[in-house]
């Protein structure tokens, strides 16, 4: 018979499309609205690094400044990655021996840098400039989380805009006086919101939230 | 609205606007056309939604982070580097034997942006389009790779270690045989390191001999000198102490090696030292600029009255003027014998109007007045401009002379003449030819390719393997100016140094390593020869300060040519000028060929930022054209794009008509360089070779010329007639160009000084809605259009800051171009005698913003410092904003420009600018990302941002300053001022937009200071200067 293209079995997977085209637009909706999620993408990025340096060691139990290392934060915008040389410069003497610290000898040695894997990486229409946060009491801890507790660095935070509007919006509550920036574990002696209030007026921050603040 | 009307000139774009005819009104129709197919290409429906399918499934299958990257951080840090933070070196880049002293930027070992050296005598922070896009021909990935070497029928590759084993076998020979048939063909080069090494190759081979080439030469000015002061010296201008300015055919502003110096100087005396400060009281001098000339120079588009002329009338024009001083002025130089030679010179014509304007200014200005004579002139002619300079007492204020720093030396043209003898005849059996491209660009009747092939041994030095390499034997990879150690002179003569701000990446070597590896030196490394050098040149007191101050500074002061005051033997120089009397008049056409201000003798046609960028006269992209006078082409039939066949000298070429207003009658005019060979991807096909007309004896210009019509047409791509909309817009928007590019006369400022202001109609400031406040900074713009040359030099500087596209001829023929800052070339007057107007015209970040209003997205929204921010990330593309837009600046990727570029060519890319993708729509920022690196700095210092900290790429570049910005909210700040100018005008005010870019008007000086004012349609030429 002409009309009837389709063979006799379709019949029996019928339910089962059924389901499946009622059930695609959630899903799809839902895996959208879920994989764009700033979260889902990056907050807990954990990559492997080529040299497991720890944290939680040099800061946390070391004691070791933030600036100690990443020296150009309060002058530019990028918090410099230190070369091999400041590396060396203990580990010539502490653990020279350290299997671990293989790819920073050989580095060393040889002149070739060690790579390592970018963990905070924004997008490349993003422009985030360290010195005009470090510099203006904004810590370090408000976007990259407890790393003096951090065996391997992982992005603690979302990073989003969202996540940078919230701030720019209502700095108050994440400001401090720019001596304790680096201090992990710093609190404020009182009301946060009140504490930020006093170094907002004492530096004049009035953190813009125009387009080209960022994008340009 | 009676001043208004006194101020509607007519204005025009070209040619077939002005007379509407139906080749301009199909164009019309392209412009608006909105037919799909012609947007999407060649890529059908059907392709689009395969595309898409596929890209939606690999959506599913990649990871939702984007690509992993990688942190190379330094081993050992460099004392003082900062990642991330860009550094500035000075250099210098050296063109015909100039040095022109730059500052690199160089983001993370990358040099990114070329700007002028503000110590340098002759930049002065300011810079030309193509030494800018030099930057670009780094990056170029066409340069040549590797060394090659030929096998008798191609070039194989080869390496240095094998060219070096070849050198050292075969110049033992050479040496053995005291250089007897050995010669080198240098470019221009006042390399003081490259001379040295010179003189030491004269020394362990005596018998070799030394050329040089340059086509674009200023060679007749040592000769003219020789016969007028019995020594060659180099003549400098200083048109800031001049009253009044004549140019007979020398194109000051453009491509004179000191361009950017006069045209800082010209502009500067023109409207007074404090031109965008103060409140206007007498603030304009009466400096006036005259110009005879054939063709269209941008010293031409500056002046206030201008002549066209045949090339050979600019000398009898020339000597009338001489002859008149001659009864005003008693001076000893004008001896019965060069009276006599003056009046064989003049002809029995009389002199035109402007010519006896001309000679009362001078004599009323005497010891401020200021003659130049341009290298395209005969030695003879040039000699009048002595003769007048030292009869009114200009020379030692106006005009200065220096000794020649190498007084023996041959004319280029004689030195190839020379060198293709002695190939003809056997004489050389090796042949190095240190940059340069000989083959391409030696004069045609000396057929010195041909004439090479005689030479065994042809060892060629070369950016690229061009027309010369081919016919070599061993071509040499050459470090580019910014990976190479050396050193040149400045016009002035001061010494300066060249730092590389790369290793060179292709391996290339520099003249000097090549000449130290022939002469076999112990040191090999250009850092080496040149430092060694310095040290026996500096002597070896306090050497490495002052080594490590001159590589600092890029220059070393004080070490400029001394001016002398030499005296005009005026006999002698009456007897050469006899000598060499006028030619007879020919029949037929004359072609003059023109040194292009885009490829200078065609060395830099692979570069797409400068094949793209409009030509300041015809803005003309991606060809040139023969350039024929209007009322020629009537007389020929031709329009645009028709092909003529020229002959001279019973040689042929083809080129395509570009009528250009304002060139002389009867005259064709071509500019040298395009229509490369071999020049690589970018510049095949572009352009038309003008080289194949160009003999030894006729250099700059031709007589004699026929022309046909050779029954074909090319299409020639201008930007001048883009935005155009539709005829009745047309028509409106030329009824209105007096009320865009506003101008006046010197004599109308000084008795109205707001003259500008009320041109136009009235601007009714009625707001709709509460308008914001601006309290803290308020950026803002003004551009001095008395300033402007309209050189675009801040085209090429927008496209190296932003990373702008290039888009092709195709698209620029479809009104597609990228450049976020263009130079709008108006004409004025009859076609004729039309005069130049220029308009820069950039994003004007209007406060009531017109593209804001209509964006459906936001995606062009307002910063609180009055920035119009365009966000390409929520830009969908609707191009809402684009109509809108009545400046018409925004422009619209319209393809994945960037797609096809080379990782290498992305190198060049500024990392503080987004690069942009297809389907957004981008344009001026003010060079945000200059703007916030400044704030942030400030900020960081508590501080506010200093007057004049920051400056955007147009601005800087510009080198007569045309450009001011600043804070609008500091009164001290040079914007405030300018702003507040009494030449101020807002463009298109009336539509409420409040742009925060003001323009000033321009204003012309010409000789009836401005009585002609009131007439509709006058041109600025007077047609009886005795009524001034």
């Amino acid at each position: 018979m002409s009309g009837n293209i389709f063979p006799k079995w379709v019949d029996t997977i019928r339910p089962v499309v059924g389901a499946v085209l009622l059930g695609a637009p959630v899903y799809i909706l839902a895996l959208v609205y879920f994989g764009f999620w700033p979260t889902t993408r990056v907050v807990g990025h954990m990559p492997k690094q080529p040299v497991p340096y720890s944290h939680a060691v040099h800061v946390g139990q070391l004691g070791m400044d933030c600036r100690y290392c990443h020296t150009t934060v309060e002058k530019a915008g990028f918090a410099a990655i230190p070369p091999t040389q400041t590396c060396m410069g203990c580990h010539k003497q502490v653990r020279a021996e350290s299997p671990k610290l293989l790819p920073v000898r050989e580095s060393y040695g040889s002149g070739n840098p060690v790579p390592w894997v970018k963990v905070h990486d924004l997008p490349d229409f993003v422009y985030f400039n360290h010195s005009a946060h470090v510099t203006r009491g904004v810590g370090c801890v408000e976007c990259h989380g407890r790393v003096d507790q951090m065996e391997e660095v992982y992005q603690a935070k979302p990073l989003s805009m969202a996540f940078c509007l919230d701030c720019h919006r209502n700095p108050d509550a994440r400001l401090r006086p720019p001596e304790f920036v680096t201090k992990m574990d710093w609190t404020p002696p009182g009301d946060p919101a009140e504490t930020g209030r006093q170094v907002r007026q004492a530096l004049q921050i009035n953190p813009s939230t125009d387009c080209s603040t960022c994008h340009r | 609205m009676d001043r208004d009307a006194s101020h509607q000139r007519d204005y025009w774009r070209s040619l077939e606007e002005r007379a509407d005819t139906p080749e301009f009104r199909a164009f019309l129709e392209e412009q608006v056309s909105s037919n799909p197919s012609e947007w999407l290409g060649p890529t059908t429906r059907r392709d689009f939604f395969k595309l898409m399918g596929a890209s939606l499934g690999m959506a599913g299958l990649t990871a939702c982070r984007w690509p992993e990257e990688k942190i190379l951080p330094y081993t050992g840090r460099p004392a003082g580097r900062m990642d991330g933070v860009p550094s500035q070196y000075a250099t210098t880049f050296e063109l015909g034997g100039n040095g022109r002293g730059l500052v690199v930027t160089s983001y993370d070992g990358r040099p990114i942006k070329i700007e002028g050296n503000p110590l340098h005598p002759e930049n002065r922070g300011g810079t030309d389009a193509l030494t800018q896009a030099t930057v670009l021909e780094m990056y170029d990935p066409e340069r040549s790779r590797s060394v090659l070497k030929s096998d008798g029928r191609e070039l194989l590759s080869s390496s240095w270690p094998e060219f070096e084993q070849f050198v050292a076998a075969h110049f033992a020979g050479v040496r053995a045989g005291e250089g007897a048939n050995f010669a080198i063909l240098a470019e221009a080069s006042s390399s003081p390191t490259l001379a040295r090494l010179r003189g030491r190759l004269h020394e362990s081979m005596p018998g070799a001999r030394w050329f040089e080439y340059e086509a674009i030469s200023r060679d007749v000015e040592r000769e003219s000198t020789g016969w007028a002061f019995g020594q060659p010296m180099r003549v400098h201008y200083r048109p800031a102490r001049a009253r009044v300015v004549v140019s007979f055919d020398e194109d000051l502003l453009g491509t004179h090696p000191a361009a950017i110096t006069n045209a800082r100087d010209l502009v500067g005396a023109r409207t007074g030292e404090a031109r965008l400060d103060g409140h206007g009281q007498a603030e304009t001098s009466e400096l006036r600029l005259y110009v005879v000339e054939p063709a269209y120079t941008l010293t031409g588009a500056m002046a206030d009255h201008r002549l066209a002329v045949l090339p050979s009338e600019v000398g009898r024009i020339a000597a009338g003027v001489a002859l008149e001083v001659a009864t005003h002025v008693a001076s000893p130089v004008f001896t019965p014998s060069v009276r006599a030679a003056l009046e064989a010179r003049r002809g029995s014509e009389p002199l035109p109007a402007i010519a006896v304007a001309m000679v009362a200014d001078l004599v009323r200005h005497g010891g401020r007045a200021l003659v130049a004579v341009g290298p395209s002139q005969s030695p003879a002619v040039q000699a009048i401009g002595h003769l007048l300079n030292s009869a009114l007492g200009s020379i030692g204020t106006t005009v200065l002379y220096t000794a020649d720093p190498e007084p023996t030396r041959l004319s280029h043209v004689e030195s190839i003449r020379a060198l293709r003898e002695a190939l003809t005849t056997g004489e050389i059996g090796t042949l190095l030819i240190l940059g340069g491209n000989p083959a391409h660009d030696a004069p045609v009747d000396l057929d010195f390719g041909a004439a090479m092939a005689r030479a065994e041994v042809r060892i060629r030095l070369g950016l690229y393997v061009d027309e010369t390499s081919e016919l070599c034997t061993w071509h040499l990879p050459r470090a580019h100016y910014l990976e190479s150690w050396g050193d040149s002179r400045a016009y002035d003569g001061s010494i300066c140094a060249q730092q590389p701000l790369i290793e060179p990446l292709f391996a290339g070597r520099t003249p000097i390593e090549v000449i130290g590896l022939v002469l076999d030196e112990p040191a090999r490394k250009g850092y080496d020869l040149m430092r060694g050098v310095w040290a026996e040149l500096m002597g070896p007191e306090q050497f490495e300060p002052r080594w490590r101050q001159a590589l600092h500074d890029g220059v070393v002061t004080g070490t400029g040519f001394a001016p002398i005051t030499p005296a005009l033997q005026a006999d002698a120089l009456a007897a050469r000028m006899a000598g060499a009397p006028a030619a007879p008049k020919a029949d037929g056409f004359e072609l003059a060929f023109l040194p292009d201000l885009k490829f200078y003798d065609g060395r830099f046609a692979n570069n797409p930022w400068l094949q793209e960028m409009p030509d300041p006269i015809s803005k003309l992209t991606w060809d040139n054209a023969l350039l024929v006078d209007p009322s020629t082409a009537s007389e020929l039939g031709v329009k645009d794009g028709d092909v003529l066949r020229v002959t001279a000298d019973g040689r042929v070429m083809d080129a395509p008509v570009w009528v250009q207003p304002g060139q002389a009658k009867r005259s064709l005019a071509i500019t040298l360089g395009h229509g490369r060979a071999a020049a690589g991807k970018i510049a095949e096909g572009a352009g038309f070779d003008a080289f194949r007309l160009r003999t030894s004896n006729a250099q700059f210009a031709v007589a004699g010329v026929q022309v046909e019509r050779a029954g074909r047409s090319y299409k020639l791509v201008s930007t001048q007639d883009h935005h155009a909309i539709d005829k009745v817009g047309e028509k409106e928007r030329t009824s209105r160009v007096h009320e865009l590019v506003r101008e006046g006369t010197v004599a109308e400022f000084q008795h109205h000084p707001e003259f500008a202001k009320h041109i136009g109609p009235h601007a009714f400031e009625a707001p709709l809605w509460n308008q914001q406040a601006y309290d803290g900074y308020k950026w803002g713009m003004a551009i001095d259009l008395n300033s402007c040359t309209g050189c675009g030099s801040c085209v090429v500087a927008c496209q190296a800051e932003n990373n702008i596209p290039v888009v092709g001829k195709t698209q620029v023929g479809k009104g597609r171009e990228m450049h976020w800052i263009r130079v709008d070339r108006y004409f004025a007057g009859n076609p004729e005698e039309a005069a130049i107007a220029y308009q820069p015209v950039t994003c004007q970040h209007c406060e009531n913003a017109p593209c804001e209003q209509v964006c459906p997205v936001a995606a062009t929204v307002h910063s609180h410092e009055g920035l119009n921010d365009q966000v390409y990330n929520r830009c969908i593309g609707t191009r809402y904003c684009s109509n809108n837009c009545p400046y018409k600046v925004r422009r619209f990727n319209f393809f994945n420009y960037h797609k096809h570029l080379t990782p290498l060519e992305k190198m060049q890319f500024n990392p503080e600018v987004t690069v942009r993708a297809r389907g957004v729509m981008e344009k001026c920022t003010y060079c945000v990302q200059r703007i916030n690196s400044v704030k942030i700095r400030a900020k960081n210092d508590q501080r506010r941002v200093r007057d004049g900290e920051i400056t955007p790429a147009c601005a800087q570049a510009c080198p007569t300053q045309a450009i001011a910005f600043g804070d609008l909210n500091d009164p001290e700040s040079r914007v405030r001022k300018a702003q507040d100018h009494p030449r101020a005008y807002s463009m298109l005010a009336e539509l409420f937009t409040r742009p925060r870019t003001v323009y000033l008007a321009r204003l012309r000086n010409p000789v009836d200071g401005g009585a002609e004012h009131g007439h509709e349609g006058d041109t600025p030429v007077p047609q009886d200067p005795h009524h001034g």
